[in-house]
């Protein structure tokens, strides 16, 4: 929202602070402003200009002109305007003198564009009046304070410069004016009638009728005033509804009476699939939550968003309907969403404009119109249908409570003072305790708690002036969170292991949930995404790994990189399961992966300390012969593999993919103590001949199962194959330790030990080299 | 006349002691002089011959003799061995400028080392840490939080919407919500994580970014106890005194709301793409719980009071960082990541 400073100063004429320091005072006091800018600089230069004569330039679409400047003296200029013409007033602009078709041109004529003061730039600035070499009567450099219309949500009033005046008035504790005279309201029966279907749609709508209208052009000083603040002079008509609008916050509309059916206006819910064509010429179909304005036909307006097509104001227009209404906000934030249309209109009613405010507009629209467009008459008096809408409660403030939320002392008169600047009512319930009346512009939705009015004070005060007091709360242990504290452990495990931390977005494509095996219905969809590779909600870490694996090796050969992120899987009913987990990638451009697959189980095996590789089938988008999944305390917690080489360019990538929900649960509990054994133990090595392809790991357990009572451990000690054993075979060594609780091993429990596993590995069809 | 042989032997041998030019060297004037066949054992039995006294009187100057050699004789072996050492270590002479082999340890993502640095600060505090879904349902993310369906304070935060009315969540404040219904008052929490809104992506914004929520609740608690707290915190944060500004902002969910501005560590003030050119960064969204907010959540506001705040933790770790690219967060990219 654009305030203009000029206008703001109109209503606080002791305003002595420029904007940039006015704008501070806002920021710090009311709502964010986002900057200034300056506008109509040009004016500050500028002359009326009288054209005495003008002559063509021979080859050239320009003319030469001269021009009156009064005591300034004559000049000459060139012109490339076609309405530059001899007699005309004009307005002249001091920027220099330059050979132009071989005339010395000493400034120039300036359109309404250059000056700022509107949109036109078809040709120069015709004045109506005006002494030559005079400044232009009632134009002056303005400065446009924009204000976040974030921080202005749940504020009606802040829509429209006289409420931010008030403002500004409280801020600066100086006297406001009010620019409405209610007073002249016509009395008596209105020249059409109004009737609201539904009260609750729209609490209350007015209208006056006005004829012997000429439309035309606005005066110059209206016209700047709108664009100055971004708005689009358009006629004087529209230009008057949209000034009271932005002056008022009160949005109107104005109907070319001829063009209405029937003696009166109802406002009423819109039929099923009733077509509707709005001013900015695009067709709307209608349905049953969107309030309309009709006349006999049908909808002449979108109450509350849009005028219609069919009724506006043209230069044919002699008899003028003018609206002043209020509709309920919710109602007209729902409308505006579903038909995607935004206008200055529904962005004020969204923020629940008060009832009260459509006869001001009025009122003020009378006197504007006097002034623009003065041949027009008022027609009767005020249609005025409306729902009575009882006043608000009155709110206690005690002021020792205040003090205690602020926590600051307050001296009652102060608190008065500003309560008062902002338009609330102050009356004394009981000592200490102010009765406080909200006026009804803020009581539509912003204000009704004592907490309400803490902010008016506090900000007022300025928070600056609260010392910052240190809370009194007894010491306690806050209850811990063991599964944050668990992925920074197991962050700290992976990060030793020389893996860097990667963060990726929750959302994927459709492709890369394909890529890892996943149909698009097995997530949760965005219904609203941002982009189209961005619809689905990751069931997998592994999508966005894969990106950072591809994207890395342009420009490392070799890396390692995690993340620790959420899976999320869609449940039929309420939220999804967010399930968290570490992929960890290990890229190498050279080398045949096996480097990295083992260094990717030896991570899997500082995470869970004994866990077993089990060689599992390969998923498609897994190496086919190098796959596994990690078993820890007799669950499946991650898996293992090397992305398929169809997913890399160059090189190998090894992933691990733990489930850190099943790992944290396996990893509770404390350690027990076990007796340091008090007895040596022995140990002797037995190579095992097996098929190329049979896994040691599993030679491993069944050496181990064969081992008896006795065994401590076996570990794997070297393979080989090659001569002299058998083609398709290999030795396989293993050094199996074994030990007695309760005495040193002799040399005969152990010959007995090692023919017992030998005997049995036989038995189970095993060669053995012994 | 022995006397004589003895001295002979003796400076003979003390020469070839000094002599020797190597181990072996040595050992054969140790064989001829100290072994048991050798000069010194010779005239031991030679002495044997003599009366008493003199026997006496060359056992001592015989013994004098071996003492003598003995220690050259040692004295030069230590020498030997010593040069020995020397020469063996010097062979394995190492070119310690040489890469060390292996990986290096890894890097935490930037946003992790400021979460985890907040999460200490705050724990030392008395602060619980608090974990909510990313995904949430439309109470949490907005009725509870004084947002119903119709207010236009939902405008403010670009929604994505999933599958069956759920949504992403667009700020950590429902873990307000939820941690008062977990733990009941007294409280004090914070909740960091991710939050998401619907917006285009450029340097300074993103549609994935990280919030820490705070939340206070107790007796008596005012602005004057939020400002404090906010200063602790900044101070703590920034390892230094930083520029801040407290003024009036708009959040349903507070009342009284503030925004507190620090000034931006980037530019320092006049201005970059980060503060958007204002010099000031949004950074801390505070104020007292809104009456609604606790009641919604069980917790009777006429008996309990409490502040929140949200900190941006994406734009923090920028600040802390100089990152001037909220896009570098989430590349993935290691040569960013791997600046941290
Ligand atoms: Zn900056």
């Amino acid at each position: 929202m654009k305030f203009s400073y000029n206008w703001i100063r109109e209503f606080v004429p002791g305003l002595t602070q420029a904007a940039l320091p006015l704008e501070r005072l806002i920021t710090m006091k009311t709502a964010e402003c986002e900057g200034i800018e300056e506008t109509g600089r040009a004016l500050a230069g500028a002359s009326v200009a009288a054209v005495l004569s003008v002559s063509p330039l021979p080859d050239t679409h320009n003319v030469k002109a001269v021009v009156d400047l009064g005591e300034l003296g004559l000049r000459t200029v060139v012109c490339g305007a076609p309405n530059c013409r001899g007699g005309m007033l004009s307005v002249w602009l001091p920027v220099g003198r330059k050979m132009i078709h071989g005339v010395d041109s000493d400034g120039m004529l300036a359109s309404g564009d250059e000056l700022g003061v509107s949109r036109d730039h078809s040709g120069i600035l015709e004045l109506t009046g005006g002494e030559p070499g005079a400044a232009i009567a009632g134009l002056l450099p303005d400065s446009i304070i924009e204000i976040d219309n974030k921080s202005i949500t749940h504020r009606p009033d802040l829509w429209g410069h006289h409420g931010m005046a008030r403002e500004v008035a409280a801020i600066l504790a100086l006297p406001l004016t009010d620019p409405v005279k209610m007073d002249l309201l016509p009395a008596g029966d209105a020249a059409i009638k109004v009737r609201i279907e539904d009260l609750t749609l729209c609490p209350r709508y007015s209208a006056l009728v006005f004829d012997n209208v000429k439309v035309e052009p606005s005066p110059l000083w209206l016209q700047y005033r709108l664009t100055a603040i971004g708005l689009n002079p358009i006629n004087n008509i529209v230009d008057m509804t949209n000034f009271v609008m932005a002056e008022l916050s009160q949005p109107m509309h104005a109907f070319d009476a001829d063009l209405l059916s029937g003696d009166t206006i109802v406002v009423r819910t819109a039929r099923p699939g009733e077509a509707f064509r709005g001013l900015n010429g695009e067709e709307y179909t209608l349905d049953p939550a969107n309030v309309v304005i009709a006349d006999e036909k049908g909808a002449i307006a979108l109450g509350g968003v849009i005028g219609g097509f069919d009724s506006a104001i043209s230069g044919r227009t002699t008899r003028v309907v003018l609206e002043s209404a209020n509709f309920l906000a919710s109602s007209i934030r729902k409308t505006s969403a579903a038909i995607k249309l935004r206008t200055d209109a529904s962005m004020r009613f969204e923020k629940a404009q008060d009832p009260a405010n459509t006869l001001r507009g009025l009122a003020r629209a009378i006197e504007l119109l006097r002034q623009i467009c003065p041949g027009a008459r008022l027609v009767g008096g005020v249609a005025d249908h409306k729902r009575e809408i009882p006043a608000p409660p009155p709110i206690e403030l005690p002021l020792p409570w205040l003090a205690a939320k602020l926590g600051r002392e307050l001296p009652s008169d102060e608190v008065r003072r500003i309560l008062e600047s902002l338009a609330f009512g102050v009356a004394e319930a009981s000592p200490g305790v102010f009765r406080v009346t909200v006026p009804s512009w803020r009581a539509t939705k912003d204000i009704s708690l004592p907490d309400d009015l803490v902010e008016e004070v506090g900000r007022m005060i300025g928070y600056d002036t609260i010392t910052p007091t240190a809370p009194l709360v007894p010491a306690a242990v806050p209850p811990g969170n063991p599964t944050r504290r668990f992925h920074h452990r197991v962050r700290d495990i992976v990060i030793d292991q020389g893996f860097t931390e990667a963060y990726n977005y929750s959302f994927i494509s459709e492709e890369a949930a394909a890529a890892f095996g996943f149909s698009p219905e097995s997530h949760l969809r965005v219904t609203n995404a941002i982009a189209s590779d961005q619809t689905l909600m990751r069931r997998s870490l592994l999508p966005g790994i894969w990106r950072n694996v591809v994207e890395n090796a342009k420009h490392q050969e070799s890396f390692r990189l995690f993340e620790i992120g959420m899976e999320i899987r869609p449940r039929a009913e309420g939220l999804p399961d967010e399930i968290p987990h570490l992929v960890a990638a290990l890229y190498d451009r050279h080398g045949d992966g096996a480097s990295g697959l083992f260094e990717m189980k030896r991570v899997a095996e500082c995470l869970m300390p004994g866990a077993v590789t089990a060689p599992a089938d390969a998923l498609s988008w897994e190496h086919p012969a190098r796959a596994a999944t990690i078993e820890w305390r007799g669950k499946t917690v991650a898996r293992l593999f090397e992305l398929h080489p169809n997913l890399v360019e160059t090189g190998r990538a090894a992933l691990l993919d733990v489930d850190l929900a099943v790992l944290e649960a396996l990893s509770a509990g404390e350690a027990r103590y076990t007796p340091i054994r008090r007895y040596p133990s022995s140990a002797f090595d037995l190579s095992v001949i097996a098929p190329l392809r049979a896994h040691a790991g599993k030679l491993q357990e069944t050496i181990a199962a064969s081992a008896g009572p006795l065994l401590e451990s076996v570990e794997f000690q070297r393979q080989y194959s090659g001569p002299p054993l058998a083609d398709g075979t290999k030795s396989v060594s293993f050094r199996v330790t074994i030990a007695a609780p309760d005495h040193t091993l002799s040399n005969d429990e152990i010959a007995a030990a090692r023919a017992g596993i030998i005997d049995r590995m036989r038995g189970l069809g095993f060669e053995l080299r012994v | 006349m022995l006397d004589q042989s003895i001295q002979d032997l003796l400076s003979r041998s003390l020469k070839r002691i000094e002599a020797a030019q190597s181990p072996a060297e040595l050992e054969a004037v140790r064989v001829d002089a100290l072994g048991r066949k050798g000069a010194l054992a010779a005239f031991s039995k030679e002495m044997g011959k003599l009366p008493p006294d003199e026997r006496k009187r060359i056992g001592m100057v015989l013994n004098q003799a071996k003492q003598s050699l003995e220690s050259s004789y040692e004295s030069r072996e230590r020498a030997f061995a010593a040069d020995a050492l020397s020469a063996r270590l010097d062979a394995e002479w190492l070119d310690l400028t040489l890469p060390a082999p292996g990986p290096r340890r890894g890097h935490l993502h930037p946003i992790t080392r400021i979460q985890r640095e907040l999460e200490d600060l705050f724990g030392s505090l008395g602060f619980t840490v608090l974990d909510g879904p990313e995904v949430e349902t439309e109470y949490y993310n907005f009725d509870a939080l004084n947002i119903p369906a119709t207010h236009p304070a939902r405008d403010m935060q670009d929604t994505f919407w999933l599958d069956g009315g759920r949504l992403l969540r667009t700020h950590t404040s429902p873990v307000q919500v939820r941690g008062m219904e977990r733990l009941g008052p007294p409280l004090r929490m914070i909740a960091p994580g991710r939050v998401f809104r619907n917006e285009s992506v450029d340097a300074s914004h993103e549609h994935t970014f990280y919030q820490l929520e705070g939340m206070m609740v107790d007796r008596n608690v005012s602005v004057g106890n939020l400002i404090y707290f906010m200063k602790t915190l900044l101070t703590a944060i920034f390892h230094r005194d930083v520029t801040v500004r407290l003024r009036p902002g708009y959040f349903p969910f507070v009342e009284p709301g503030f925004e507190l501005d620090i000034q931006c560590l980037i530019c320092g003030g006049p201005g970059c793409p980060v503060c958007k050119q204002s010099g000031w960064v949004e950074l801390l969204p505070c104020g007292l719980v809104h009456p609604n907010v606790l009641r919604t959540s069980g917790i009777d506001p006429a008996v309990w009071g409490g502040f929140a705040f949200g900190l941006g933790l994406t734009r923090l770790v920028m600040m802390r960082y100089g990152i001037d690219d909220i896009r570098q967060l989430q590349g993935g990219d290691l040569r960013f990541l791997e600046q941290f």
